[in-house]
């Protein structure tokens, strides 16, 4: 990077001030980055968005959905370490129970992570990219950044349509409704009020503050990409995340989201294409050796699931409540593909066809429970749930001996009462 | 000429308008007895700069004043009141318990403004003003054994120079721009019962700019006027 032309800084610099203007940053760049540590003066406008972030963040403090797990953010605040080491100390990592493929860093250093990303990432690798990603727009103020492009261009159209009379005042009150990332907040009524203290509001102010162009995007992923690999993460982890990603899109229950390319998501100024997806390839060409080893990358997945398995339950039941049940099916064959968690993932296959009710779901839930209970990690819950399917499918007699299962397993479950008023009433039904 | 003599009546018009104070109906609970301990939870300010286009750019360094200014005038203002009165700070708050009911208020409050000052009614809540955290509220102030809380919470924005010049021309030509304007909610939550006791809603005068010590006392004075403490 020794090599940088003067017009090349000149760019940079350029790039900073206009990034909604300008083009795809030049590959090679290397931009303005924040210095660590910074702090900007209350009465700035990249305070007042300090201040918001710092609002947003004690609100996730006090989340019934920030997950509890000590060890678990302190290893994402690990690697979110890894990858920024010079901002180590500015970053303030959450993992939040959300399932949904997700993850932020605010201008004030809050970083939050959802589950629904921690469960979709094959291994650390993958994750590195993200956090790198993330950290990426920090390191760059993107949010500030995309602030000042959208004041300048609240105020580009106030000057155009001024000259038109009365229309300039019809256009300012529209941008007040509709554009700004504070618009929302826009109040003059009592009533209005109402409206301005919504929580829906509130958090949609926030997530504007998350909201990026695709220069932007496409910039976060460049350096996302370098910084994970500086590292010293496997390169080719980003495409494989991406693709990863594209494959479960296609599985999706919906055709919008099958045919689409773009994710609801953090990302979703950005689709993920395969262009996206091609340069990422192209970078990791670069730095070869681009493809590890298969017993290299096993190992890795290996090594991450032992992180996040104590939680993996837990998430999937919450992926569930996305009702979307192609992509959960395809998450969960994704992950037994690793050959472990079978009893588990077995376990979370029959709930998912049970709550999906489709034709041929029942016989479906009935065998995944079954091959859940013949696995040693089968959660207790898999042999009551195979007695309720026992019992529905009118095998009575599997049905008792998996519900005496379920109690033998958990004796101390706080349905057991309710289980054993089952088997007495299909004992009564036998005898009579 | 004339038209600058009517747009600026126009203004001061709109300026007075904007102070509208509204009561919340008390409930038959009535004041607080004498000596009663009163948490003063500090309050929530968000302001911003409504710039000409239109936009809302946060303020923290106004934020930051209007929370000081704010905090000191309650006190002043109840100060000569026969109760005990405790500044409170809900970031510092521990108690998982205690955080879910200020989370628990902030949406009663949130539903307050929607159905007693909102376009919307609810069917089951015509008659008397009845609203309650439901009992356990106490948690809030469980290590400091207080009877009441009263919570002030402040959206608002100032328009710019040129927001106001903005609206100045478009008042020549007879169309109307909004002003920045900041509203003030305070809500008195009985703490040994849960109910919400008392709420208020004001929209801040033009002599009320809550950034200045000044301004505050005036806010604070209308905010409280009709408060049963």
């Amino acid at each position: 990077m020794n090599r940088l032309t003067a017009s090349r800084r000149l760019a940079a610099a350029l790039l900073v001030g206009c990034t909604a203007l300008t083009g795809a940053a030049n590959a090679q760049t290397t931009p303005n980055l924040r210095a660590p540590h910074l702090k900007p003066d209350l009465t700035t406008a990249e305070g007042g968005i300090w201040d918001q972030s710092d609002k947003a963040e004690s609100h996730v403090r006090a989340s019934a959905e920030l997950d509890s797990d000590p060890v678990l953010t302190a290893y994402v605040g690990g690697v979110v370490c890894r990858v920024a080491p010079e901002y180590c100390g500015d970053l303030r990592t959450y993992v939040l129970d959300r399932p949904v493929f997700n993850a932020a860093a605010a201008p004030n250093g809050y970083v939050e992570v959802n589950s629904g990303l921690l469960l979709r990432v094959r291994d650390e690798d993958e994750l590195a990219f993200v956090l790198g990603h993330e950290v990426s727009h920090f390191a760059r103020n993107h949010t500030f950044a995309r602030f000042q492009a959208q004041k300048n261009t609240a105020n580009a159209m106030m000057v155009l349509t001024a000259g038109i009379t009365i229309a300039a005042a019809g256009a300012a009150y529209s941008t007040a409704r509709a554009g700004g990332p504070y618009a929302g907040q826009n109040i003059n009524t009592i009533s209005s009020t109402a409206r301005s203290l919504n929580d829906l509001v509130y958090l949609s102010s926030i997530a504007s503050l998350f909201s990026f162009s695709r220069e932007e995007e496409t910039e976060a992923d460049q350096l996302g990409f370098q910084r994970a690999q500086h590292a010293g993460y496997r390169p080719g982890a980003s495409v494989d995340l991406w693709n990863g990603e594209l494959d479960e899109a296609r599985a999706s229950d919906f055709p919008k989201v099958r045919t689409s390319e773009v994710r609801a998501s953090i990302f979703d100024t950005h689709p993920v294409t395969s262009d996206r997806i091609a340069a990422l390839t192209a970078m990791g060409a670069g730095v070869v050796p681009a493809a590890a080893s298969p017993a290299t990358t096993a190992d890795a997945a290996r090594r991450y699931r032992a992180v996040v398995r104590p939680h993996l339950g837990d998430w999937l039941k919450d992926d569930l409540r996305r009702r979307d049940y192609g992509q959960t099916l395809f998450l969960i064959d994704r992950l037994a593909g690793e050959g472990e968690d079978l009893g588990l993932l077995s376990f979370y296959r029959g709930e998912t066809y049970r709550h999906r009710r489709a034709p041929g779901d029942d016989a479906l839930a009935l065998a995944s429970y079954r091959a859940a209970t013949v696995q040693p990690d089968a959660p207790a819950a898999a042999w009551r749930e195979l007695g309720q399917a026992c019992h529905k499918a009118g095998d009575q007699a599997c049905a008792k001996d998996a519900f005496s299962r379920y109690i033998e397993h958990d004796p101390k479950a706080q349905d057991r009462w309710l289980v054993e008023a089952d088997l007495k009433s299909m004992q009564q039904a036998g005898g009579s | 000429m004339r038209f600058l003599i009517l747009a600026l009546a126009c203004i001061a018009l709109t300026g007075c308008t904007i102070t509208n104070q509204r009561l919340g109906a008390e409930t038959d609970i009535g004041k607080p007895p004498p000596n009663s301990k009163v948490l003063l939870v500090r309050p929530d300010v968000s302001l911003a700069l409504l710039t000409a286009s239109g936009m809302q750019e946060a303020k923290a360094d106004w934020s930051k004043a209007g929370r000081e200014d704010l905090t000191t005038e309650v006190k002043v203002a109840l100060e000569t009141k026969a109760h005990v009165f405790e500044a409170f700070d809900p970031d510092a708050v521990q108690d998982p318990h205690a955080v879910q009911l200020l989370r628990l208020h902030d949406a009663v409050g949130q539903s307050i403004m929607a159905f007693n000052y909102g376009l919307i009614k609810l069917p089951t809540k015509t008659g008397s003003f009845d609203w309650t955290l439901g009992e356990g509220a106490e948690a809030i102030g469980h290590d400091r054994h207080a009877d009441y809380a009263l919570f002030v919470t402040t959206h608002g924005t100032y328009a710019s120079a040129g927001r106001k010049a903005l609206m100045m021309g478009a008042a020549l030509l007879g169309a109307s721009i909004p002003l920045g304007s900041q509203q003030v909610f305070a809500s008195l939550v009985d703490l040994k019962t849960g109910r919400i006791v008392w709420f208020n809603v004001a929209v801040a005068g033009p002599g009320a700019d809550m950034r200045t010590q000044a301004g505050a006392k005036s806010l604070v004075e209308s905010l409280l006027k009709g408060a049963p403490l």
